[in-house]
Formats: C-alpha cells, sequence, structure tokens
C-alpha cells in the first residue's frame, strides 16, 4: 500500500525543486507524490507520478483530456463545479479525483454525484492547505464541507485522497500531523490511512473479480 | 504566594519542534504569539486557556514547547497549522513529546549532529579546475546559496526584484564557470 500525497506543486509553480520535495515528503513519512505537470520519476526513493489538473474548463474537455491522458499514467484531477458538472465529471473514464470540494458550493456535491463516483471509482480530495494556511470564516467553511462529505463517503463508500498542494517545502505536513487535522472532521486512524493509499486505489487498473475464459 | 507541593501542582508535557526551514531563528516571544494565534484559532479561547500553550526555549534550530499533560494531541495538531512567525514562513515540526525539559535537551543533542546545516556555499564540493568562489545556477537562473543541509540546499534567486528562497538539492544546481575565458578574447 503506498502512502501518497495527492498534489504537491513543485518548481515553477512552487519554490520546491521535485527532488527536494520528494526527499522532505520521504521524511514525513510518504512513499509517492503527485507532481503537478512533472514527469514521472522515482527519486530519493519516492515515486513521483505526473498530474494533470484541469480547471475552469467545460466537461466536454474534460472527457477529451482524460482520454488524452489515458495509459500514460498520470493523475487526472478536475476542479470542482456546480452540481451538473460535478455529476458529469465524476462519471467520466480516465478522470481520478475530483477536487476543490472546499470552496465549492454546499450544494456541488450531493448523494447522485457520491453514488456516481462511487460507481466510477473517482476519488474526492481533501485538502489540508486551507486547514493549514487558512483562518477564520474560510477554515470553518472548510471544515463543514469535509464533515458533510465524510457522511456521504460512510454512506456511498467512493474513494478518498489527501493532499497538501504544498507549493514549498514548508507547506508539507508529516503523516502523523495529517491524521491530527484529519481528526478535525471526524477521520479516524483507519479513515487516514485508506485516504493515504487512495490514489492507489483510483489508478489501478481495476481488473474484473470474475475472468471469462471460453 | 509559597509554592505548592509536587502532588498539587499541575502536571505538564513538554514538545520538542524542529524549526523549518533550517538556520531560522525566531524570537522566542514572537513564536510564543505566533503558537498562541494558530491555537486560538484553530480551537478558541476555551480550549486555549485549558490547553495553557507556552514557547519555554529556542536553541540549535529547535523549540522546545509546553503544554497541560493530555492536551498535547490537541497542542502538536494546532502547531501543525502555524505557518508563518511575523511574516517569515516557517514550519514547526513536532519530533518528540516528554514529562521533562532535560530529555528534550538531551533529544536535541542527539538529533543536532544529524541535522545541523552549514551556512554558506564553500561546503559545496566545487568541481576540479574551479577557480575561485564556484557560481551556482538552477534552470538559467542564477542563485547564491544561504545554506546547505545534506543534500538539501536552500539558495536565493540573484536579482533586484527576485530574490526569493527556493528548496533545492545539490543534484539541481549547475556551476557556472565564471573564469572561463571566451573565445573573443
Amino acid at each position: 500500500m503506498k502512502i501518497t500525497d495527492a498534489c504537491v506543486y513543485p518548481f515553477p509553480a512552487g519554490d520546491s525543486s521535485v527532488s527536494r520535495l520528494a526527499l522532505e515528503a520521504r521524511s514525513c513519512g510518504y512513499d509517492s507524490i503527485v507532481a503537478v505537470d512533472t514527469p514521472a520519476a522515482e527519486t530519493c526513493g519516492i515515486v513521483v507520478i505526473t498530474g494533470i489538473f484541469l480547471s475552469g474548463i467545460p466537461a466536454k474537455d474534460v472527457q477529451n483530456r482524460a482520454k488524452k491522458s489515458r495509459g500514460t499514467g498520470a493523475v487526472v484531477s478536475v476542479q470542482m463545479g456546480d452540481n451538473g458538472f460535478n455529476r458529469a465529471v465524476a462519471g467520466t473514464t480516465g478522470v481520478h479525483i475530483l477536487r476543490g470540494i472546499g470552496a465549492a458550493d454546499k450544494r456541488a456535491f450531493d448523494h447522485v454525484a457520491a453514488r456516481i463516483a462511487a460507481d466510477n471509482t473517482t476519488a474526492l480530495d481533501i485538502d489540508l492547505s486551507p486547514l493549514i494556511f487558512g483562518r477564520g470564516h474560510l477554515r470553518q467553511k472548510t471544515i463543514h464541507r469535509y464533515l458533510d462529505l465524510m457522511v456521504l463517503h460512510r454512506r456511498f463508500e467512493f474513494p478518498l485522497t489527501l493532499s497538501s498542494s504544498a507549493r514549498s517545502v514548508l507547506g508539507l505536513r508529516a503523516v502523523r500531523e495529517v491524521a491530527g487535522l484529519c481528526s478535525l472532521f471526524g477521520m479516524d486512524e483507519t479513515d487516514v490511512e485508506a485516504a493515504l493509499a487512495g490514489v492507489g486505489r483510483v489508478t489501478d487498473n481495476g481488473e474484473a473479480a470474475v475472468k471469462v475464459i471460453q | 504566594m509559597s509554592v505548592r507541593p509536587p502532588t498539587l501542582r499541575e502536571k505538564r508535557r513538554y514538545l520538542l519542534a524542529r524549526i523549518d526551514p533550517a538556520g531560522t531563528m525566531p524570537d522566542a516571544k514572537d513564536l510564543y504569539y505566533a503558537v498562541y494565534e494558530a491555537v486560538v484559532s484553530l480551537f478558541g479561547d476555551m480550549a486555549a486557556a485549558a490547553m495553557q500553550p507556552s514557547v519555554l526555549a529556542v536553541e540549535e534550530g529547535y523549540v522546545i514547547l509546553r503544554c497541560r499533560r493530555g492536551a498535547e494531541r490537541e497542542f502538536a495538531i494546532a502547531l501543525s497549522t502555524l505557518s508563518a512567525c511575523r511574516d517569515i514562513p516557517v514550519a514547526l515540526r513536532v519530533r518528540a513529546v516528554s514529562g521533562t525539559i532535560e530529555s528534550l535537551r538531551e533529544r536535541i543533542a542527539t538529533f543536532a549532529p544529524q541535522e545541523s546545516p552549514v551556512v554558506g556555499q564553500d561546503s559545496i564540493p566545487a568541481d576540479e579546475g574551479t577557480y575561485g568562489t564556484p557560481q551556482y545556477q538552477f534552470g538559467s537562473t542564477p542563485v547564491e546559496v544561504v545554506l546547505l543541509h545534506g543534500h538539501k540546499v536552500d539558495v536565493l534567486e540573484k536579482g533586484f526584484k527576485n530574490t526569493r528562497r527556493l528548496f533545492l538539492t545539490t543534484e539541481d544546481l549547475e556551476i557556472i564557470h565564471a573564469t572561463t575565458i571566451s573565445d573573443g578574447l
């Protein structure tokens, strides 16, 4: 089981190189990271997975981009939008993660979208950066969204991922600290372990449980 | 007021946290305000009063913090939300929790030789045949090494405007051969 940070932004989006982020991630207890717009590699004992982050484009374009990136080994994440968009994207093959529920509208992700995400094995990302860097209303809203997300997760059991969205090594948090932060919205250690392994679950090719041999 | 007997005193726990980035030495008072703000903003005044967070000492890149016994988990969570001290980006990585300050000082003594950073660029081994102080670049950007810490290198971008701190490794840096004579001379 891999322990993965589902989104980091290395240089030039951030101020740390991929290898430095990998080095720090290793000391924080991770064994893989998803680095946005970075070629896949293995550095400093950490597996760096290419991340593609799609934001502000219509669902049709998301489908096209997801189709193009199929088979490349990249993790495709999409920024959440309104409810219709989220339902469409959650059911799109090739989209692995929906991100940004903390900033989304409270009706953006409902039970129907949750069921679609569970059926399609699309993960919902829990971004820890609003908890670390946010204060006041922003953080309260984010915690409220995550509490709501956990209710849907327990009911429909769609995958979860955890990300620091670190643009610097200073934004990375150790696995123990992540578990502490996640306890703020009711995740226990088992949930945290499953969420840290969530990237592996959604990128798994998913061979059929039953194979018909003629 | 007389000192209470040991059985009536409040039990406390002491936390040892590493200050990142290495080489940053914030003032203990500034760090106390930052820690207190992190606790109050996350858990509120009631929890902060019960937790009694405090900064005892900043030494050798580590900070020793104090809280009431039983609140150390919440205190560590609050510390993980600390991201700046007086507008300087810092992160506190909790390394140990103990019942005595003395044992944490012993821990610092064991951690410090492994993790002590070296300030300046003289410690980076330069290539043979390079004369003078080596100049480094990251990509196409000339940089100045400010701190070396094992494979980790912290640099500053050279320039008038863009002088942000970059966090790299020794593999990311290239040496500029400043003493190479160009063909025109």
